[in-house]
């Protein structure tokens, strides 16, 4: 009994290492993000995000590699001639089976939102009214989930500064956010290394709505 | 621990097989036999694959060996699945198709007579928003609806009128489930109002002919008003207006929510500022509770609630013609309840399910002129239904109804009373088969039971919509429909059967970015209307004997990309009704049909003013009335209705409107009929007063303001 006991903790210690360090999934994601960077068209785009979602079939218990497929997703529909609602509504679809493997996540809240923020830039005369709220709880739901997220806030600067522009109302909400985002980012580039795979984009919004700020 | 030793060499043993690569390659077409780029193919289970190119091919290298599964995926196709033998050499995959999915975007939908209001799909005519920003409505949906083709405009009624219908021949729906006098009571001549406000409703299907099996007891047309999900947030709405004020309490989180409003509203300070044309001893007053709540059940099911109770009346003196004095006085006081239950989900395995109960209960008591009547209607409606999908190709929608319907009127003062009860049953089905992405095809049968009239019916139903191109779309739709008569007639006679109507529709739509054109004809055939001797206020004999026909065609065109921040949109209808009905003994043009029906709707966004500015204009032809001086029915018609309004939005913050809005601008003075004396005077001649408005303008002027503590706004204000 105790040998078998011992064996089963054996095995179960040796599963759980192999799933919190799979070097095999690990130089997947590295190969998956460092592709990620160098995407010049709709074509590359494709090619990427049918790569990461390879690796979340594969792989079902990581949440990440969704989250990437459904951040490309994105991305490509406000950068690439496409049907945007479609694109911004498959991403959608991506993102609720990231959302399954790790519910309250702040960077899956955060990529939701940020959809909802494309999907209203879509038609804003008559989502608006439906949509921005909604952008603006998922991002503060984000900001609750963990305060120490960037892309949270620096989203969060972004509705703010939308808001403050259409109202005619002052930038110092918008502002204070992007400050906050921006101080957020030098924590986290301070843990970024060559092993690094979570999300690190938004800096270079948090840093647009910041220059506006002067 | 011998077994795992031996189990790790074999691990890496076959680990060391690896170097044996395989070349796989292959293309992929779709279902036009193009090459389909952006492929996901890939062996399951593994990181091992690649994308197609834009000439469908793909290419990849794999370690993997042995008998694996090739996965071909992409977002909007069916996956396939092929077996692989990997044996380290070259494999070429036999070119393969991937066929897309029939989803909402990719399929056509039968507009043929359907009008949606939504915000979720993508064939809608209207938004929600649309419908409290147009300005001839008043924030009143049906008001809105009005401005939508197949609908006539009778300014003195209110109601909705649809294609030669009557008023009575709409059925108004919340959540799939009837609503029992659906409109507020008010004394002839002065127009109602649909009792529930536009913000409970996340969106509306407004048919006006060839509508689902799922609604019936409706001649004419069909509305159903789909009430909101969870709420999103804790808020505070704050309403003051000319006429009225409110105040809503939102509570929520993210698994249930709950509204409760409150509303009064008076029109005496606002008639005593603007003169009337009425002659008023109590101007309309009333006051309103409401909750609605909503709950996510385990495992994506949704729970809703909606309970409303209000009251209210006026009291006005009606002149009668050849009569010098203030004429009659008339009491309306107006007690009403709805409530209702509902709740669905949908499984992974294809079913959804769906069950509710409604409650309506109205009760009026009314004075004319000292006669006392109190009317008490009561509806009861409870309905399941269970829908599946065998594939995208093919579903199915079954459903059970029950109603119970209570009426009596009672002479207070004499002690007299009359009433019916009827118990009703139905069964429906509906089965849609998408033929091709081109191609659906919708067949359905209703069948009704009435135990009261003893009478048991069948009505089939079926359309079928052809995409006829990129954007443009043609349907057709045809079908039976039965209505039991108005309670009003038969609790005068109980075995009063159903009356009935035919439809035929031909519609087309036309529909790309902003831009909607819609076309569409129809015939509508009548029978078995209700028909007596006498006059409406005290009908002898009456029965089923009417008939009669509608016939004619309407337009619609809106644009919301042409000109920048501006929306609009033109609908002009013809009608050409007739039928033999009520105390009419040949066919008749009715008098809420008019012949020709004109509306425009421009919204235009002002950035700089934080303001949206409205206009609506409609117009129609004249009603038809009866002039007893000259020979013959429905023989004379009224001059045009014409009813420009104006509005004005301005969003100074987020959370506060101010709403200005003004109905016929331009003072039209519109007559929508005469009244005759009952005889005629000294020189042989019936005399008469023109039925026309309250007054020649309304406006309306309101604040909005909404109180908002949510807790993600107090944690951003802690960063």
């Amino acid at each position: 009994m105790k040998i078998i006991l011992a064996t089963l903790s054996l095995v179960f210690a040796f599963v759980w290492n192999a799933s919190a360090n799979d070097p095999a999934y690990e130089s997947a994601m590295k190969k998956q993000i460092q592709a990620m960077k160098t995407i010049q068209n709709l074509e590359q785009s494709q090619s990427v995000i049918n790569g990461f979602v390879r690796i979340a079939e594969a792989k079902t218990t990581e949440w990440l590699p969704y989250y990437y497929a459904a951040y490309l997703q994105t991305i490509a529909a406000f950068r690439f001639e496409v049907n945007k609602d479609q694109y911004f509504d498959q991403a959608m679809e991506l993102m609720s089976k990231a959302d399954k493997i790790a519910p309250n996540n702040s960077e899956i809240t955060v990529l939701k939102g940020f959809i909802i923020m494309g999907k209203l830039a879509v038609d804003p005369m008559s989502r608006g009214q439906e949509l921005s709220p909604l952008a603006m709880q998922t991002f503060g739901k984000a900001i609750a989930l963990d305060k120490e997220n960037p892309r949270a806030t620096t989203m969060m600067a972004q509705m703010e500064q939308g808001m403050a522009q259409f109202f005619g109302q002052g930038p110092e909400k918008a502002c204070g956010l992007a400050r906050v985002g921006l101080e957020l980012f030098a924590k986290e580039e301070a843990k970024i290394n060559e092993n690094y795979l979570l999300p690190t984009w938004g800096k270079r919004e948090a840093e647009q709505v910041a220059g506006a700020c002067k | 621990m011998k077994p795992i030793f031996s189990f790790l060499i074999l691990f890496l043993w076959i680990q060391n097989l690896g170097f044996a690569q395989t070349n796989l390659l292959g293309k992929v077409l779709d279902g036009k036999n193009q090459p389909l780029p952006g492929v996901n193919v890939f062996l399951k289970g593994t990181f091992d694959g690649a994308s197609t190119d834009q000439g469908g091919s793909f290419q990849f290298e794999t370690a993997e060996t042995g008998a694996q599964i090739l996965v071909f995926s992409m977002m909007g196709f069916k996956s396939q699945e092929v077996i692989v033998e990997l044996s380290g050499k070259t494999l070429e995959i036999p070119t393969l198709i991937l066929k897309e999915e029939f989803n909402e975007l990719n399929t056509v939908t039968i507009s043929a007579g359907a009008m949606e209001a939504s915000d979720e799909k993508k064939s809608v005519i209207l938004r929600p928003l649309d419908i409290v920003t147009t300005p001839s409505a008043m924030g009143d949906i049906v008001g809105a609806f009005q401005t939508l083709p197949g609908t006539s405009t009778v300014g003195n009624d209110g109601r909705l009128f649809v294609r030669g219908g009557d008023a009575s021949e709409v059925g108004i729906f919340i959540d799939g489930l009837r609503v029992g006098n659906a409109y507020g009571t008010t004394a002839g001549n002065v127009p109602t109002r649909t009792r529930f406000n536009p913000n409970l409703f996340k969106g509306t299907f407004f048919s006006t002919g060839g509508y689902s099996a799922e609604f019936g007891q409706a001649l004419s047309s069909a509305l159903a008003l789909n009430t909101k999900d969870l709420a999103k947030r804790n808020q505070g709405d704050l309403s003051i207006m000319s006429v009225g004020g409110g105040y809503a309490h939102t509570l929520a989180n993210e698994k249930r929510s709950l509204t409760v409003t409150g509303n009064l509203f008076d029109l005496k300070p606002y008639q005593g500022i603007i003169k009337q044309d009425f002659d008023w001893e109590r101007a309309p007053y009333g006051s309103d509770l409401e909750l609605a709540a909503q709950q996510k059940t385990a495992k994506g099911g949704l729970w809703k609630v909606l309970a409303r109770t209000e009251s209210g009346g006026m009291k006005l003196w009606q002149a009668q013609p050849g009569v010098a004095d203030r004429g009659m006085l008339i009491q309306v006081k107006n007690t009403y309840s709805y409530s209702q239950t509902n709740w669905r989900k949908a499984y992974e395995s294809g079913w959804s399910l769906f069950g509710g109960v409604s409650y309506s209960s109205n009760k009026d008591r009314l004075n004319f002129g000292g006669t006392e009547i109190e009317r008490i209607s009561q509806l009861t409606h409870a309905k399941w239904t269970a829908s599946y999908d065998f594939s995208d190709h093919l579903a199915v929608k079954n459903g059970a109804e029950f109603f119970r319907n209570d009426y009596s009127e009672a002479l207070t003062k004499e002690n007299l009373e009359r009433n019916f009860g009827d118990n009703q049953g139905y069964l429906f089905t509906e089965w849609d088969w998408y033929i091709s992405q081109k191609f659906v095809l919708r067949s359905g049968l209703r069948a009704g039971f009435s135990a009261l009239a003893d009478q048991k019916w069948l009505d089939p139903r079926a359309s079928l919509a052809y995409k006829i191109s990129e954007n443009g779309t043609l349907s057709l739709a045809a079908g039976r429909f039965h209505q039991l008569p108005e309670e009003r007639f038969r609790v005068l006679n109980a075995n009063l059967k159903n009356t009935e109507s035919g439809h035929l529709i031909l519609n087309y739509l036309y529909q790309k970015e902003g831009k909607t054109f819609r076309a569409e004809a129809f015939h509508k055939s009548y029978d078995h209307l209700v028909r007596f001797e006498g006059n409406p206020q005290n009908p002898q004999s009456v029965r089923n004997e009417g008939e009669g026909f509608a016939r004619g065609f309407d337009v619609f065109f809106r644009d919301r990309e042409s000109l920048r921040n501006t929306d609009y949109w033109i609908t002009y209808s013809f009608v050409d009704s007739k039928r033999s009905y009520f105390q009419y003994t040949g066919q008749v043009q009715p008098d809420f049909a008019p012949k020709h029906n004109l509306s425009v709707v421009v919204k235009h966004f002002v950035p700089h003013l934080k303001s949206q500015l409205g206009l609506s204009w409609s117009f129609n032809d004249g009603l038809t009335y009866t002039d007893p001086n000259r020979p013959g029915e429905m023989n004379s018609k009224t001059g045009s209705f014409q009813n420009l309004s104006l509005s004005w939005s301005y969003l100074p913050r987020p959370n506060l409107i101010i709403h200005g809005a003004i109905t016929n601008v331009t003072g039209h003075r519109n007559i929508f009929g005469y009244q005759f004396a009952q005889a005629p005077n000294e020189q042989g001649r019936f005399e008469s007063m023109p039925l026309g408005q309250g007054a020649p303008r309304f406006l309306f002027l309101g604040i909005f303001f909404t109180i908002s503590k949510d807790k993600n706004a107090n944690n951003l204000n802690n960063l």
